[in-house]
């Protein structure tokens, strides 16, 4: 689930390359601390929490479902599926990776009312979000959330996060 | 004979975990980041398989299996991509063949190794044997003949650099048919152990192989009705390219259809079995497709008239899909009326997976693509059904 790689090693843009790429898939989170951009698509009704230890670089990407696991029935634990328990699994990622857990800071996006049959599930991802990194003592620093808008989203090194929407609308949190 | 779809799902996680054993072995010989976008299980018959394949080349490496696992594994790669694979790997295009050979040995090593593991006895291998085949020559012997295979298709994205291509999975299918079927008697004995504790056995989601085989069918007849119907509306002539009933992670299903743009409808489908049905096209599909149904050309090419027309298309095309199976089912299923959807493709699916995913980590996905001649216009059919309501109604058509 995280690619970290030991810290001390010169990063892709000290050796002048291009920044690694990992990929974030849906109901999954990846950590990095070697300057690699995190990148997830297609966000809808999924809400997508980034987080950065802007001392290290440190940074964690997480592209969940549903708000919580509590009320459903599911024989494979991915913790990464749900809001809740992935903020839990990333922010211990985090740390293993040498973030610490109290420089966190949160960026937001997606959440979005994609469909009237399914109205409701963007708008309790984001709320269920807002709760978990309130509990856990990290601040929103920027968030990008609501509308019947997908998104698409580049975390990249330094903490900042690039959100395209499908209407071409681009702004950097 | 009886298949517990959550043994079911337990396998695809083994052929999942395999796909990321070689995309790990093929990202360490090219040196480039490679991810398992789709890990999927079908249900197919040797007709459709030949039908999927048809005008396809593949290169690959087969190899004989004996011990736990019996029969032939094959991986395959579809010569378009070949080019590209080789220009990554060590020794380049002059390596050629023993490239291809080692990279299909390492994969399907891997592979084994998961299955092994899970089976508890050990898979013997034969040397890997290099092959280029046309069409449906690149599945094992004897899988067109039978009434079924088991084909696990995983796809394989490289985010450095542009490499896309796809491995087949195709283990004999009686044998390995036996052993779904034996593992999930031991499941339902010893409760939820097996692959990442996913194969846990209730009778709940257990159904006969031959109902599967028939709900394989009747994905395809819906299809083709659906077809049909768009053909009746339009006056266009139709034709279905692929039909297959696959058994995918949920969470899989908002990167199979991509980050391209898409326009189209999505419905709520009630009744048993429940659950949501999407058509999707491109841009340019959905644009064409509603001019050749509007009596003139519209304002904006994907405006409000656009957006009606697709919504009546829509109807008619969901109607065709689901008619075949209440009939054959004997169950009554309704939809809801259509919601236009332009957006983002993943970000459109990605509420309906939501939803199915609060009950269920697997689900059976229908694709179909449907073309019309004349008008360049091609579109994608995802239904995505409740999995035990599914289990239910399948069990009580083998009762019948």
């Amino acid at each position: 689930m995280s690619h970290p790689t030991p810290s001390g090693d010169r990063t892709a843009s000290d050796r002048g390359e291009p920044p690694r790429r990992v990929k974030v898939g849906v109901g999954d989170l990846a950590v990095v601390n070697d300057g690699a951009v995190l990148m997830t698509s297609g966000l809808g009704s999924c809400v997508a929490v980034a987080l950065v230890d802007p001392e290290t670089d440190t940074r964690g990407l997480l592209h969940a479902m549903l708000p919580s696991a509590d009320g459903t029935v599911s024989y494979t634990p991915r913790p990464a599926k749900y809001v809740d328990s992935g903020l839990e699994t990333l922010v211990d990622e985090l740390a293993s990776a040498g973030g610490s857990p109290g420089r966190l800071e949160a960026r937001l996006v997606g959440g979005a009312e994609m469909l009237d049959l399914t109205a409701a599930v963007g708008p309790r991802n984001v709320e269920r979000a807002r709760e978990s990194l309130e509990r856990a003592g990290i601040p929103i620093v920027a968030s990008d959330v609501g509308d019947a808008v997908g998104r698409t989203v580049r975390f990249l090194p330094g903490g900042e996060v690039a959100v395209r929407a499908a209407d071409g609308f681009e702004r950097t949190l | 004979m009886r298949v517990d779809v959550r043994a079911l799902g337990a396998c695809n996680r083994l052929a999942e975990r395999g796909a990321e054993r070689a995309a790990n072995a093929l990202g360490e010989l090219t040196g480039s980041d490679l991810a398992v976008e789709v890990t999927g299980a079908s249900v197919a018959t040797g007709e459709d398989l030949a039908e999927a394949f048809a005008g396809r080349e593949s290169i690959g490496v087969r190899v004989g299996l004996d011990g736990g696992l019996e029969g032939a594994a094959v991986l395959a790669f579809d010569a378009e991509q070949i080019d590209g694979l080789l220009s990554v790997l060590p020794g380049g295009a002059s390596m050629g063949r023993s490239a291809v050979t080692e990279v299909g040995n390492i994969a399907l090593g891997g592979f084994l190794d998961g299955w092994a593991n899970y089976l508890g006895r050990a898979i013997d291998m034969t040397p890997p044997r290099y092959f280029e085949a046309d069409g449906a020559a690149v599945l094992p012997d004897g899988a067109l003949a039978g009434d079924g295979v088991f084909l696990f298709e995983s796809r394989l994205d490289a985010t450095g650099t542009d490499l896309d291509f796809s491995i087949y999975m195709l283990p004999d299918s009686g044998p390995f048919r036996d052993l779904v079927v034996g593992k999930t008697a031991t499941a339902a004995t010893a409760g939820a152990e097996g692959a990442g504790g996913s194969a846990g056995g209730t009778t709940t989601t257990a159904v006969p192989y031959e109902s599967l085989s028939t709900f394989a069918s009747l994905a395809k007849r819906g299809s083709a009705n659906a077809a049909d119907n768009i053909g009746m509306m339009t006056g266009l002539e139709t034709t279905v390219d692929v039909s297959r009933l696959r058994f995918v992670p949920l969470a899989d299903v908002p990167s199979e259809v991509g980050t391209e743009p898409h326009a189209g409808t999505v419905f709520e489908l009630r009744g048993e079995p429940s659950g949501y049905l999407a058509i999707l096209f491109s841009e340019e599909s959905a644009a064409a497709i509603a001019e050749a149904m509007l009596p003139m050309e519209p304002d904006e090419p994907l405006g409000e008239m656009a957006e009606n027309a697709l919504c009546e298309l829509g109807n008619v095309m969901t109607s065709g899909f689901i008619d075949g199976w209440a009939n054959v089912l004997g169950t009554s299923i309704s939809h809801s009326p259509p919601e236009f959807v332009h957006d983002i493709g993943s970000a459109t699916v990605s509420p309906l997976v939501a939803s199915l995913s609060r009950r269920q980590d697997y689900g059976f996905v229908i694709d179909a693509a449907i073309r019309t001649e004349g008008v360049q216009a091609r579109c994608d059919v995802y239904a995505l059904p409740d999995e035990r309501e599914l289990a239910a109604v399948l069990e009580r058509l083998s009762e019948t």
